[in-house]
Order: structure tokens, then sequence, then C-alpha cells
């Protein structure tokens, strides 16, 4: 057995960056997400408690969503980056060989074939994760606005996509956990340890099984050959614009996702049914006044003359003005229950206002 | 009945007699000033007076219509009391002195300042016997106002009367009318709802009556985040009940269906974590009213179609036509009435087996091989962890 020592360049420290980031999102993102899918089982339960209840674990997932699309508008740069200026091969495409690779290290496991594939840069199940990861991502972004954004997707969209978004939004996010543990851990952690995210390099070994067209390619110089330097630098400058714009433009989008409103994380404080009308109170009559406080029970707690029972509120000469005053009886602050139109109408209000001023 | 029938005999008789030895019984007023004969006593043990329900003493004076007792504090406190409601009460067998203890003419202590707090004062009296709903009284809303100094909040008496307390019986209706005696406006909501038309006009004992749901005793202040948080698994009770369910034709799929959406989640998950955290997510009354809760297909209903966008505005207030949609019902959801949702599930529920299969063959054929390349010594996978360390 030859051992070759010899470590090829695979990631560039950008390139790990990207992944260290979207390990911690990812991760985070699943931590936080799943808990709030099985609700129900007992170790959701402790690990929304253990991160501070239910309110703080949406914080959380919204965090990390931001962090997660941050991300994946940084590696929109990078890739342009690769496309535009380096102009390399695009290696993540997937393609039919890739389907005939995973069709003959199937039949080389089963020991129905001699030859392992022979396999590109990017292999089969490389590109598959890619593929799962941007098509997920997306996936997830938009349903995951719809969710955190339910009043304006309905007022666009339809009402309907909320719930549907909610499906797939669960859905999508079990897929990819799942597919994270089977399909990831195996290959590049328990099959062998690939330390490449890491450190950027990859041994001659796992070249030699994993991307053996590569290595082939490598050793035969067939590599990737820079433009000259004026030209980078043309295409450098163009470049620049062109990530500036869209770096604006795509923080933009993702300021207005996280701003637009926050219905799903935590409602306004409960409206009355009925709008409160403006109270006049000049046509008040105290006389009524302490009619309707006897009838409606406002002396129950607020005292026959409203001299108020500790722990409630005195109302006799009240400083709230009439406004705040209407608001009060319709809402019912603390313990007390909010009284509609069709309980206290609003000359009523008017008359309990005129009264209590009216007392000494 | 008959018991009740010979005790009232015989205190009437009693009383008869004794007004025999009476000698100033020929004026009612001066009853109140002067000492009326003493009837004669086995030994002066208090406990042989009123064993039998012998009240005939007492009554002497406080059988008397319009006796009443001018208060310090203003006001008068009613002394008469009606041997008719007393002996066909559930305390007929209980004697005057058994709860107001043993004071003969002329009363020795001091007389009551206000009737009011004499009425509260009676709670201990009534506690005596019964320990157990004096227990739980402590935590209840009226015996929590008495103790802020809220006068008017029930007490024993004021659901129960005094002297012609009843028996409980089976009677949501009778238990519905005492409660509204102060809560009028609840009552009056109450009356016209879906579970107030059901007990109080189709006598349906199924329907909820206030107790049922507030409690007796003990009653809980139902606006507490805990109680907030609990109170669809008071829906619950009734309306997860199949078989009570059955008899009206509805589903008792809306607690799973709540509880599986987004507002049954999150309430959910507050009352696990923490019950007492205040949440705003909505919870059945939110959406269908409390006391006046109509039926769904009510036009009138909160949650009618007409409706439902008001009432996801007291939340939503920024809500819009379509908003509603988002609220899929009670329902599952179906090709028919949510084609969107029933295809994202359908699509995953196809998806997700095809993908981690996929993943998961692969997987297990890889391993395979290693096993069996490792069986037979013939390894060209390597598993030597060291050289993507690359030294260079």
């Amino acid at each position: 057995m030859v051992t070759n020592k010899k470590a090829y360049t695979r990631f560039s420290a950008s390139d790990r960056m990207e992944h260290f980031v979207l390990i911690i999102s990812f991760t985070m993102l699943g931590v936080t997400g799943l808990p709030q899918r099985y609700g129900e089982f007992e170790l959701a339960k402790q690990l929304i408690d253990l991160l501070g209840g239910i309110e703080s674990v949406r914080v959380m997932h919204r965090f990390f969503a931001v962090m997660l699309m941050a991300v994946s508008i940084y590696h929109g740069g990078a890739v342009s980056y690769k496309l535009f200026v380096r102009r390399v091969r695009l290696s993540m495409i997937p393609s039919l060989t890739d389907l005939r690779h995973a069709w003959q290290y199937f039949l080389y496991n089963l020991g129905l074939r001699k030859e392992h594939p022979k396999m590109p840069r990017f292999n089969f199940g490389e590109k598959a994760e890619y593929l799962a990861v941007v098509w997920g991502t997306i996936l997830m972004v938009i349903t995951g606005f719809m969710l955190w954004n339910p009043v304006v997707t309905a007022r666009y969209i339809s009402g309907e996509v909320i719930p549907a978004a909610r499906a797939a939004h669960s859905a999508e996010a079990f897929l990819a956990i799942a597919a994270i543990v089977i399909w990831h851990m195996y290959n590049v952690h328990i099959k062998r340890f690939n330390r490449a995210i890491f450190t950027g390099k990859i041994s001659h070994e796992a070249m030699e099984e994993e991307h053996a067209l590569e290595l082939e390619d490598i050793e035969q110089g067939r590599v990737y050959q820079p433009p000259p330097v004026e030209v980078m630098l043309k295409r450098q400058q163009v470049f620049t614009v062109y990530a500036a714009m869209m770096t604006a433009i795509l923080a933009g989008g993702l300021v207005y996702f996280v701003s637009l409103e926050d219905t799903a994380i935590e409602t306004v404080p409960r409206q009355s049914f009925e709008q409160i009308n403006d109270i006049d109170v000049t046509k008040g009559n105290a006389t009524l006044g302490e009619i309707v406080w006897l009838e409606q029970n406002c002396h129950s707690c607020h005292g026959e003359t409203g001299e108020g029972v500790y722990p409630v509120l005195p109302l006799a000469q009240t400083t709230s003005d009439p406004q705040a005053f209407a608001i009060a009886i319709r809402r019912g602050p603390a313990d007390m229950p909010g009284y509609p139109v069709n309980q206290i109408s609003d000359e009523e209000i008017a008359h309990l206002y005129v009264w209590l001023q009216s007392l000494d | 009945m008959r018991r009740r029938i010979v005790a009232f005999l015989m205190g009437a008789g009693l009383v008869l007699i004794y007004m025999s030895f009476s000698p100033a019984q020929s004026s009612a007023e001066d009853i109140v000033f002067e000492h009326p004969a003493i009837p004669a006593q086995d030994g002066g043990d208090g406990d042989d007076i009123n064993v039998t329900g012998d009240n005939s003493y007492c009554l002497l004076c406080h059988s008397r219509e319009n006796f009443v007792l001018e208060l310090e504090g203003g006001g008068q406190l009613d002394l008469h009391v009606s041997p008719d409601a007393l002996a066909n009460s559930v305390h007929y067998e209980l004697g005057c002195v058994d709860c107001h203890g043993e004071d003969a003419f002329p009363h020795v202590g001091e007389p009551p300042t206000d009737a009011r707090l004499y009425s509260i004062a009676t709670t201990t009296i009534c506690t005596t016997c019964h320990e157990e709903q004096g227990e739980s009284l402590v935590d209840g809303v009226h015996a929590r106002g008495l103790a802020n100094g809220n006068l008017r909040a029930a007490v024993c008496t004021d659901c129960h009367g005094a002297h012609d307390v009843q028996e409980i019986e089976d009677e949501p209706q009778l238990a519905a009318q005492v409660c509204g005696t102060c809560h009028t406006t609840v009552f009056a909501e109450y009356e016209q709802s879906v579970h107030g038309q059901a007990l109080l006009v189709n006598n349906d004992t199924n329907a909820p009556t206030c107790i049922d749901c507030h409690g007796v005793h003990g009653i809980n202040t139902p606006t507490t985040a805990q109680a907030r948080n609990r109170s669809p698994e008071l829906c619950a009770k009734c309306h997860a009940d199949e078989d009570l369910m059955e008899e009206y034709g509805i589903t008792t799929n809306v607690f799973n269906s709540y509880l599986s959406d987004f507002h049954g989640t999150t309430v959910a998950m507050f009352e696990q974590a923490d019950s007492n955290v205040a949440t705003n997510k909505a919870v059945c009354y939110d959406c269908h009213g409390v006391h006046n809760i109509t039926p769904a297909d009510d036009s009138k209903s909160q949650v009618a179609k007409e409706n439902l966008l008001t009432t996801c505005q007291q939340c939503h207030p920024n809500a819009t036509t379509d908003f509603p949609d988002a609220w899929v019902g009670h329902f599952e959801p179906t090709a028919e009435d949510n084609p969107l949702i029933f295809g994202v599930n359908w699509f995953y529920r196809l998806l997700i087996p095809t993908v981690l299969g996929g993943f998961a063959v692969l997987v297990a054929s890889d391993i395979f091989s290693k096993g069996r390349r490792a069986r037979s010594g013939q390894s060209h996978a390597h598993t030597d962890e060291g050289g993507d360390n690359g030294d260079e």
C-alpha cells in the first residue's frame, strides 16, 4: 500500500468561513425550530425551558434565520466572483453523469462492479447536498417570510398560503435535518473524518477515492489558469460595483423581511371588539351617572361613591381625560373586564364621567 | 318530609306552650323589652337545649314580622326568622344556638354595628361544620375580594340563604340564577348564549352553568394568565368528550386541531413552560366569545364567515380580507377546501421517503461494502484518518 502524504487545497478561507457560519445557523435553527414543531414531546419542553421559554426560542430562531440569510447573500457574492471574475468551471452543477456515478458506486459497494467510479471535484453526493442546501434555504426563506409576516402575505397573496407555508417549512426542516444526519454525517464524519472544510486541505487518499477525476486533472496539469493581472483587475472593478449594488439590494431586502411586522412573535395588545368613539362629556348627566354606576356594578369594586377599595382604583374626581376613561372601560385594565358598547353606551360613559367629577 | 313536618309541629306546639306561660304576650311591642319566661332546662347544659331542634324559645321574639334592629352605623338588621323557612330548611334539625351560640335574652353580646359585617361574620359559623368548603373558599375570588376590603363580595349566606338554606340539588339552572343576582351583566349575556339558552330555555342540564367553568367555592380569578392559558382545557372537558358531543353532532376534533395550529401550539407551550406567563395568543374564547358564545354557524357568531375578519382584527389590527383564510378552521386540510396545504403535505409525503430512503440505501451499501472488504482482507477503502492532516 502506497501512502501518499501529499495534500491538496480544497476550500479557501472564505469557503470555510461560510461553512462555519452555516454550521452555527443551521444547527441553532434546528435546535430552536424542532421543539416548536414537536412541542408535545417531553424533550422539546425541556429544551424550550432551557432556552428561556417559547418567546425566547422564537426570537432566537429568527436571529439564526437572519444569520443564515446573511451567509446566503455572501455565498451569492462568492459564487458570482468565481463565475464572473475568476471564471472557473461550474463544478457544482449536477448532471446525468452524477446519477451514473451514484449507480456505479452502489454496484461497486454490492460487489457487482470492480471499479469505484472516478468522480470529479464535486461528486454526486456533494452535489446532492449542495442542491439540497440551495433548494432548502430558498424554500425556508420564502415560507419563513410568510410565517414571519402573515398579515402582509395575506394582503398580497392569499391567506391560504400561510398554513401551506407552515406545512412546507416544517416538512422541509425535517427533511434537511434528517438528510444531514444520514448523509452528511456518514460521508464526512463516519466513513472518513474529512477535515477539509476546517483545514482547507484534503489527503491524496481521499482524493483517490472521492475525486479521482480531479486528481487526474491535477496530476496531468489540467488546472485552472488565472487570466493576466490587468484582465483580473478590470473584472474586479466591474464586480465591485455589481457586488455593492447586489449587497445593498439584498441587505435592504433582509431588513425589510425582518422589520415588516411582528405579528407572529408578539401580537399587539388585544383590542376591544368595537371602535372606541369620542366621548362628549357636555351631554353627561351626573344623576344618570350615579344610576349607571350602580346598575353596572361599578360600585362593587370602586365603591359606592367612587372611593375605591384597595387595590382597586378610586375614581371620584378621576384625573384621566374622558377618552382615556372610555378606553379603560371598553378594554378593561388589569383585572377589570372590558365593557363593550352593548353593555355601556358612549352616552352612559359620559354620564359616569360627569358624575365622578361631581363628587367631592 | 314527614320528619320536617313533625319537627315543625313539635316546634310550633312548644311555641304555643311557652307562650301560654308568658306573662306579657298580649302586646307584641312589650316582648321586645320584657324578659320572656326562661324555659325550664334539664341541667343547664348547653348541649341539651337545642339538640332536638327546639327553637321555640328564640322564636318567641324572632318569629315576629318586621322585627328589626336599628344599627348604630345606620341601616337595619332584620331579626325576623320565619319558623316555616327554618322548618323547611336543610338545617331543620339544628337549633338556633348551634349556629348563633347560647345567648338567652337579654342578649349579652354587643349588637352588630353593620348588617353587612354581620353577614360576613357568619361565614365562620358555616365553616365550623362545612370545613371542606371553608378551605376551598379561602382561595376563591370572593374571599380574596373580602380580604381586600370589598365588602360586597359574596359570603355563604348570599348564595345559600341563611335560615332558609336548602339542600344542594343538581339544579344548574338555579346555580346560574344565584350567580346572576350579583353578576347581572354577565348573566344577561349568558342567558342569550348557546349554553344559556340550552340550560335555561331547553332545560338541557348538559349545558354548562356558571360553576361548571368557574368552580364553586374556590373560584379562581378568570383574568389571570394561568386561567387564560388553561382555558382551552376547560372547553375541552366537554368539547373533547365524544359521547357527549355526539348528542349534539359537534366534532371533538376542535381541541386537537386547535393544538396543532398556530395559536394552540403557542398557548400549549406557554402552559407547559410556565403557566403564569401571559400570552395573548388566541384561546377558544377570544374567537368564540365567553359568556355570549353562539354556535359557530350562527350568523351572529364572532367566528361566522362574515364576522371573522373583525374577530381576527382584535389581535391583528392590520389584517385584510384574505387574512382569515390563514386559519383552516378546525378542519383537516382536504383536497377540496385547502388544495394548497393538501398538495404540500402530499409533496413531502413523497419527497421525504424518496430522498432519505435513497441516502439510506447508499449509506447501507457503503457500510456493507466496507464490512465485506474488511472480512476478505483486501481493503481498498482506507479508514486511515491521518492522511488529510496535510503537512505541506
